[in-house]
């Protein structure tokens, strides 16, 4: 009878740790919520190196947890805890812009430089939201950690929002990553209204072969303008220009190999995985994250609104046969390469030997530099 | 040649290791400093006595281990900090404080010396020669310190001639300024050992930016100007960069078109000319023709449209990750 009580008091104390003694409807619809990234990641094709880990860092996150078992994201010294260190401390955000920088090929921004000026004005996104998050109560530091979700950049959402708004971070990373798998969603119709038949059929004059030291200068000359207007971006903008050069000087092939491929997966797994992870049902369903998550939405859509008309604005500038096609004005935002694609997709309805692609990936990459810069301005003035 | 590049490479890293630690070192400043104390801040045996308070200017740790603090300029190693202590290790824009009450047997933080008489306190590097700060204090009364205005920040070791310039017009138009003090110290009625020397505004940049632009339009247009500068200025200097390599490029193609047609005449002296070789094959085919002994040929071409929709325009290979692929 005795070894009978002990057990069933072995195991009704072993209940109490389980995750079903310690369950919320928060967890469960946390739980659906990752659930229903990894459908989109698989079924749909949407983003799925980063749905996947998020998704599935969303159900590890939401585990009911007993407290104190040294397990969960934040409790300090868990192995998640540490690895959550690279997103909390922003370690990993620059070195995923390391191997940004060693897989991008900026000849179409340097063979045709004034597509730079598109991914200046998209950034417009970040500070529209920015304006809008202030006017719905969010301190300066907090709006200006969910105005970058408009850079359309996740590791410079996370970098910036460890830095300005920690408590939000989750969010905002969930939010910034979510809507850059729905980029082929939200810039399509925006695209479409803001432009005539006309213009999207204008066909862009094929960019000019880039010479190799030109190509090894971008980097070196572009990190030295950005950094010294904007010392505030060096981790990212460095981090950026440096895999740039590594990848374009032709005698590091293992270092970009290195950096492009083997490290920009392990930190893109961990940034996912612990980033998914932080979502945890108490801290994360809040009112401020569905705040988010709108404002997340409309700093997308001005963007996308500011790339385009400013295309269209710039055109009026420009000779006949020298004109942008303002599709490729979406592309502004970072989200590389998806919103090039979607230039060059949506390019491809009108006319079917239209491809805007390369042009595109002009402002795409420049939007890399812009949100970078943008986000080196905030932390200037805010934090 | 190489053993030169090499020589200069390694006298490179030598200076730049140098320079790094002496970075270090340099980032500590004496901060305060109070030569009697009676009813103040004691120490951790109740003792009360003269002080020195040293800050870490820096944003990393600073081990001031092996470091000396002296009242002598003849004698700059009157103190040795010891090493093996893991408190020597300053914290970024902390302080740390040594008594002067000549009892080094106390403790690494009990200098061997007290400020008795002293006029000056000299803070030397772990060398024992170069000096990283020092201070020359005016007589001070009981329980006053002379400390910075602003922690770390101020005098020197060597005011340059811009700061003795600006420090005189500043005390010219300061009529109060006390000429005795150094530039950027002051005396203290209400010394602050171990502490900040000034309170620094409670207020964050968040919360003055709030005030000062609450809409956040000023911060907005001011990023945009920035964001667009910076990338305008990419802009100009690469539209440059390509111009000129266009320029260098046809001038390269034209000196390749005048070395090829220079080597073609210099082969064709004394050789038989293209045309030469044309008007024989001509001849030729003209012969084999009346002769028949030419095969008949099928002269139609014909040509099938092709529809290829594939273009290196839309190659992904080239520039972009490879996007991923389900099996289906």
């Amino acid at each position: 009878m005795v070894y009978e009580a002990s057990i069933l008091d072995n195991l009704s104390q072993f209940f109490m740790y389980t995750g079903f003694a310690n369950v919320t409807m928060g967890h469960i619809l946390m739980i659906l919520v990752g659930l229903v990234f990894i459908y989109l990641a698989i079924a749909k094709d949407w983003e799925p190196m980063l749905l996947i880990p998020i998704g599935f860092g969303i159900l590890i996150g939401n585990i009911p947890l007993f407290p104190g078992l040294q397990v969960g994201v934040y409790e300090q010294g868990s192995v998640l805890n540490i690895l959550y260190g690279g997103v909390s401390q922003g370690w990993y955000p620059p070195l995923i812009f390391l191997g940004i920088g060693a897989m991008t090929d900026f000849s179409a921004l340097i063979s045709n430089p004034k597509l730079m000026l598109i991914g200046a004005a998209a950034q417009f996104g970040i500070f529209g939201a920015y304006i809008v998050a202030l006017a719905l109560g969010f301190s300066p530091t907090e709006a200006g950690a969910i105005g970058i979700i408009g850079g359309a950049d996740g590791p410079t959402a996370i970098f910036l929002s460890g830095r300005l708004a920690p408590d939000l971070m989750g969010a905002i990373a969930v939010s910034a990553y979510s809507y850059m798998a729905l980029v082929p969603v939200i810039q399509p119709p925006i695209m479409k209204l803001l432009t005539t038949e006309k213009e999207r059929l204008i066909k862009m004059k094929a960019p000019r072969a880039v010479s190799p030291t030109e190509k090894r200068l971008f980097p070196i000359v572009g990190f030295l303008l950005t950094a010294f207007i904007v010392p505030s971006g060096i981790p990212l903008l460095g981090m950026l220009f440096f895999g740039n050069l590594i990848k374009e000087s032709g005698v590091t092939k293992r270092l970009a190999t290195t950096a492009s491929g083997p490290l920009i997966d392990v930190v893109t797994i961990l940034i996912g995985i612990t980033v998914g992870a932080s979502t945890q049902a108490d801290k994360f369903l809040q009112w401020s994250s569905v705040k988010i998550f709108i404002l997340g939405a409309f700093s997308f859509v001005v963007a996308t609104f500011a790339g385009v008309l400013f295309v269209k604005f710039f055109n009026l500038f420009l000779k006949e046969g020298n004109k942008i096609n303002p599709l490729i004005g979406n592309a502004g935002v970072s989200a590389v390469p998806d919103a090039a694609r979607v230039s060059n997709n949506v390019g491809l309805e009108y006319d079917k030997r239209n491809y805007l692609l390369m042009h595109a990936m002009g402002p795409n990459v420049a939007g890399v530099i812009g949100s970078a810069v943008a986000a080196g301005i905030l932390l200037a003035f805010l934090a | 040649m190489k053993k030169i590049y090499s020589l200069i490479l390694l006298l490179g890293v030598l200076v730049c290791a140098s320079n790094l630690n002496a970075q270090n070192m340099s980032d500590m400043r004496l901060n305060e400093v109070l030569v009697t104390n009676t009813e103040g801040f004691e120490d951790d045996y109740g003792y009360r006595s003269g002080w020195i308070e040293l800050f870490n200017t820096s944003y990393g740790t600073v081990d001031i281990a092996g470091c000396y603090l002296s009242t002598d300029p003849e004698n700059l190693t009157m103190y040795m900090i010891p090493k093996g202590d893991v408190l020597t290790k300053v914290q970024p824009r902390q302080h740390i404080l040594f008594w002067a009450d000549g009892v080094a047997n106390r403790g690494t933080f009990h200098l061997g010396f007290t400020l008795d008489g002293a006029k000056e306190v000299i803070f030397t590097a772990a060398d024992g020669r170069t000096i990283i700060d020092k201070v020359v204090f005016p007589a001070l009364d009981t329980n006053k310190s002379y400390g910075r205005k602003m922690d770390g920040v101020g005098s020197v070791t060597e005011l340059s001639a811009f700061y003795k310039s600006y420090r005189n017009s500043l005390l010219e138009a300061e009529a109060k300024a006390d000429t005795s003090t150094e530039f950027g110290w002051i005396k203290m009625d209400n010394p602050t050992p171990s502490t900040n020397n000034a309170t620094l505004d409670g207020e964050s940049k968040s919360a003055l930016m709030a005030k000062a632009d609450p809409i956040g339009i000023f911060l907005t247009l001011t990023a945009m100007s920035v964001t667009f500068l910076a990338l305008a200025i990419l802009y100009l200097v690469f539209k440059q960069i390509g111009k000129f390599h266009i320029r260098k490029k046809s001038e390269n193609a034209v000196e390749a078109v005048k070395d090829v047609a220079n080597k073609e005449k210099a082969d064709t002296s004394g050789q038989v000319s293209a045309e030469t070789y044309a008007a024989i094959s001509m001849a030729i085919h003209l012969f084999m023709i009346e002769n028949e002994a030419h095969d008949f040929e099928e002269t139609v071409l014909t040509i099938n449209k092709v529809s290829r929709t594939y273009s290196p325009w839309s190659s992904k290979i080239y520039t972009l990750r490879e996007t991923p692929q389900r099996k289906k």
